[in-house]
């Protein structure tokens, strides 16, 4: 074998490659939050709500726990224009990441709010706190802190897991790489510079989250 | 007219009854000691008063108003008007001391926040604990939390103070603390409700205390009736056995 490795050509296309870990971070970023805002109804109307919104919510969360995201997304870009719905791939993969991380969280939350100490938020009522006070003042903040490194890893999953989104075209850094792969035939170069990418894309991530916990929350992680 | 006016009321977790045919009044300005053996449905009584479980029957008023338990409108104004510190303290750990005092009054009364943290920070200095505004409460000893607790509870300026066992969590050398905060209270003239084991300080500290039994009050009187001349066989049988300790 004499294949000599050359990184100029893939150095050279650094800032477009960047630019691909920008929208990763965004479809990532965007799912999360989404889906953390799916999982706390989620999470409350399993906990809260009578037989019939149990049965849905449980309903959605075993049917996108059990099958790939992967899966699911191809059903929405492939199978609701048959119906009437067209959705552009980068839409398309953030509501699938979206309903997807819905499904896991509600799970996860509903742990978080079960983990809150009954007198706290007893404690919360007899001070006069709606369900929607104690909810924003007790329980979020006690979530935040128990449960931030899940969370977080979490977050980290996702940016990991948006590389799928290459499949329907989204030009974020995998799909980026594959772009310029096919174009320079230099793969190994190409996936080597993106690999590293990745990682400096979720180092930076989990140390500023941790930061942010550590700051925000008093979660006394350690950053590496 | 009393402050606080309790008839005929009745409470059950589930199918246990734990309260039958309580009758008490306290007037504005009395200390009311709520003794009686474990599981004789003090804390109950405290937690009903409260709101955090419906009554069965009877009647509460507070100022002669009837509470409707069922209500969120009259729980709002008892809640405003009634205060408990639990036997836990129950401190919010994810707020430091100040947080803790203030969260109530100045975001759910909506008062101006200046005024509360002013009022909060003397309350906390009267309970000697201006030197840990910033602390958290895993930071704290037992007894510095439950005056924080103490504290949290007076800032909402309560007609009553409810107090359930205080100091029952407390090691030993904390109780003491604890309990010089709540006399000065009394010395202040704040109506309390106070269940407590600590037989000295309720002899002390009460205008009246009020013996309970299988959920229901056998006897009330001064300290010196309850403690020295019980009319009730089962009053002297728990004082008597309390005070042998
Ligand atoms: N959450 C609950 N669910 C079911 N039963 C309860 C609950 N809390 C208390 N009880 C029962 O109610 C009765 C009265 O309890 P309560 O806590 O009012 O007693 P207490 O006088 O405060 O006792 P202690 O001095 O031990 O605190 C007991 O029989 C107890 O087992
Ligand atoms: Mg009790």
């Amino acid at each position: 074998m004499n294949y000599t490795l050359q990184y100029s050509v893939v150095l050279q296309q650094l800032p477009y490659l960047l630019g691909g870990a920008l929208v990763t971070l965004q479809v990532a970023f965007l799912s999360f939050w989404l889906g953390a805002v799916i999982g706390l109804f989620g999470a409350v109307g399993k906990l809260k709500g009578n037989r019939l919104i149990r049965g849905l919510i449980n309903a959605y969360v075993v049917f996108f726990t059990n099958t790939p995201a992967l899966v699911q997304i191809f059903f929405l870009f492939y199978a609701l224009p048959d119906v009437g719905i067209l959705l552009d791939p980068m839409t398309a993969v953030v509501i699938g990441m979206t309903v997807n991380t819905g499904a896991y969280l509600t799970e996860i939350l509903r742990g978080g709010i079960l983990s809150v100490r009954r007198a706290e938020i007893e404690t919360a009522e007899v001070l006069g706190m709606s369900h929607l006070q104690s909810l924003r003042y007790v329980i979020l903040p006690h979530i935040a802190k128990t449960l931030f490194a899940p969370l977080s890893n979490f977050f980290v999953w996702l940016v990991l897991g948006s590389s799928m989104a290459a499949v329907f075209g989204v030009e974020e850094l995998t799909g980026r790489a594959i772009n310029i792969s096919t174009a320079n035939l230099r793969t190994i170069e190409t996936f080597s510079v993106v690999a590293l990418i990745y990682i400096a894309l979720t180092v930076i991530a989990s140390a500023a989250l941790a930061l942010v916990g550590r700051w925000c929350f008093r979660v006394t992680a350690r950053i590496f | 007219m009393p402050l606080l006016e309790v008839k005929n009321l009745a409470a059950s977790y589930g199918a246990l009854t734990v309260l039958q045919n309580v009758n008490l009044s306290i007037e504005k300005g009395e200390v009311v000691s709520l003794i009686g053996s474990s599981g004789s449905g003090k804390s109950t009584l405290l937690r009903v008063l409260m709101g955090l479980l419906k009554p069965n029957a009877g009647e509460v008023r507070i100022d002669g108003e009837k509470v409707d338990y069922g209500s969120r409108s009259s729980l709002k104004s008892i809640r405003d008007r009634m205060a408990i510190v639990f036997q836990q303290y129950n401190l919010f750990q994810n707020m430091d001391v100040l947080k803790n005092v203030t969260i109530a009054p100045v975001e759910i009364k909506k008062r101006p926040r200046a005024d509360v943290e002013r009022e909060a920070k003397a309350i906390l200095d009267r309970v000697g604990l201006s030197a840990k505004l910033k602390s958290y409460p895993d930071q704290l000893s037992g007894g510095q939390q439950q005056r924080v607790a103490i504290a949290r509870a007076l800032t909402l300026r309560p007609e009553i103070l409810l107090l359930d066992e205080v100091t029952a969590a407390l090691d030993p050398e904390l109780v003491n603390e604890v309990l010089d905060t709540v006399r000065e209270l009394a010395a202040e003239g704040i109506t309390m409700l106070i269940v407590s084991h600590e037989m000295g300080f309720v002899r002390e500290v009460s205008t009246r205390v009020v013996m309970m039994d299988k959920g229901q009050i056998v006897e009330s009187g001064t300290p010196k009736e309850i403690f020295e001349n019980p009319r009730e066989p089962r009053t002297s049988a728990f004082v008597s056995k309390i005070l042998r300790h």
